[in-house]
């Protein structure tokens, strides 16, 4: 049987090298398929997202990949316009959507809401951003683009660069990135520090090094992982002022770069990659976001049918 | 009964929990949930000394057996501590306190986006991931918790 049918994806720690080829796998096989075969995997099947926090590309990329297996989605992607506003509880929904779907995608504000909805979800359920704890399919088409552009993980010097103390993309790449052989440098404004709390399991198993300049590192990285400043997460508006572009990559940074290296990012971008790097060979944040749908599609087939495909 | 445990007067009937870390004894009191309403007498000796610590308190609970579930919660507060169960002057159980693998509704979590600090009707669950170095981790969030910090529920 297939070991990811029926299961919940909530963390990227629950998942080791194995299980990530698996699903690196079983997307080449989503890319390759007969659209007729793959519209099979998702036959008569409905996601339901709940998405508590603003997203674009994520909560279109379930319901393309969803569609993509032949599936139907529903979901919230307002809640003003649901019963929470009423005051119905998380929980209350959670049971809700559990009735209507085969499968559920949820995003939320909190740390641990994905491990409690996993708890209360007669259905599996999947993490599409839990607080700035983690986001684990945005981790799975991070590495799935390294792998596609870079034709390997092992043995890359990866920079990733911005706000790794409230960046959930950057805790769930790091916890993907610890089952392989990689150099890991991080580099954030000081206030901006990866949460030390937050990585304690992995320190052991990855070899990292800190620093605020970008410079330091530029020449070196095959993989730069830019993250943009997140506004809303801050406690206050002028810890943010102090910090908004920190780092800006743009044709300068390029031309500083390893001629072979590449520019990734969950996106949104707000100012820190320039639009002109978009056309650089190096660029990759937009294939990055259409991977995104192919790695999603694998593993809703592969949590949707016992026998994998 | 060594002279420290006769500082406060013997007791016939309850809980003696002795070597308490010195100066925790209020926070044992407090992760316990005694505060004396129930009107059995407690009695506190704290910063007592002792041969095994340089100084250590001393809890009694007058007619009260604690159980396992209550006197584990001091396994994180303070681990060397034992329980003395007393029936009619006499010592019917000692026993230590047990660090279990797993630390229900005793403290919230301290990170305060966490779920379990929200309104959902949740528990906070810690996983203790290395009881030598008596290392907490939030089973939802899975921040890793400074038990210092910590708060009870």
């Amino acid at each position: 049987m297939n070991e990811f049918y029926q299961k919940d994806i909530i963390s990227v720690k629950d998942l080791e090298k194995p299980q990530f080829e698996k699903i690196f796998a079983a997307t080449d096989r989503i890319i390759q398929m007969d659209p007729n075969e793959r519209r099979e995997l998702g036959r008569g099947k409905t996601l339901g997202y709940l998405f508590f926090e603003p997203s674009t590309r994520t909560t279109l990329s379930f319901q393309a990949a969803m569609a993509l297996i032949g599936g139907t989605s529903i979901g919230i992607s307002d809640v003003s316009l649901s019963s929470t506003k009423k005051g119905e509880s998380l929980a209350d929904t959670l049971r809700m959507m559990s009735i209507y779907s085969d499968i559920l995608a949820l995003r939320h504000s909190l740390d641990g809401s994905s491990r409690f909805a996993a708890e209360i979800s007669s259905k599996p359920v999947i993490n599409a951003g839990s607080g700035t704890e983690e986001h684990p399919t945005q981790a799975i088409q991070d590495l799935y683009t390294i792998k596609k552009e870079k034709n390997k993980i092992d043995g890359l010097k990866i920079g990733i660069i911005g706000d790794l103390k409230y960046g959930r993309t950057v805790y769930s790449l790091l916890y993907a990135l610890a089952n392989y052989d990689v150099d890991i440098r991080l580099i954030s404004p000081e206030s901006l520090k990866i949460r030390s709390d937050s990585i304690y399991e992995i320190q052991k198993k990855l070899s990292l090094k800190e620093s605020t300049n970008l410079e330091e590192y530029i020449d070196e990285l095959d993989v730069i992982y830019v993250t943009r400043i997140q506004k809303e997460r801050f406690p206050d508006e002028e810890e943010y002022q102090k910090v908004r572009g920190s780092y800006k990559i743009g044709l300068d940074v390029i031309q500083k770069m390893k001629e072979n290296a590449i520019i990734m990012h969950p996106l949104p971008r707000i100012d820190e990659i320039s639009t002109d790097v978009d056309n650089t060979p190096q660029a990759k944040y937009f294939k990055q976001a259409e991977y995104g749908k192919f790695t999603r599609a694998a593993l809703l087939g592969l949590i949707l049918n016992q026998n994998g495909f | 009964m060594q002279e420290s445990n006769l500082i406060v007067r013997r007791i016939k009937d309850g809980t003696v929990i002795d070597h308490i870390e010195g100066g925790r004894g209020l926070k044992v009191l407090e992760a316990l949930g005694i505060d004396g309403k129930d009107g059995n007498v407690i009695t506190i000796a704290l910063n007592v000394p002792s041969g095994k610590f340089s100084k250590k308190d001393i809890i009694k609970v007058e007619n009260k057996f604690l159980q396992d579930f209550d006197t584990n919660k001091l396994a994180v507060i303070s681990p060397k501590a034992t329980i003395n169960i007393i029936k009619d002057y006499k010592l019917v159980e000692k026993r230590r306190v047990f660090l279990p693998n797993k630390i229900e509704k005793i403290f919230r979590c301290s990170n305060p986006d966490c779920i379990t600090n929200s309104n959902e009707d949740i528990e906070s669950t810690m996983d203790v991931i290395d009881k030598t170095g008596l290392i907490l981790r939030c089973k939802y969030c899975t921040r890793i918790l400074d038990v210092n910090q910590l708060k009870y529920c």
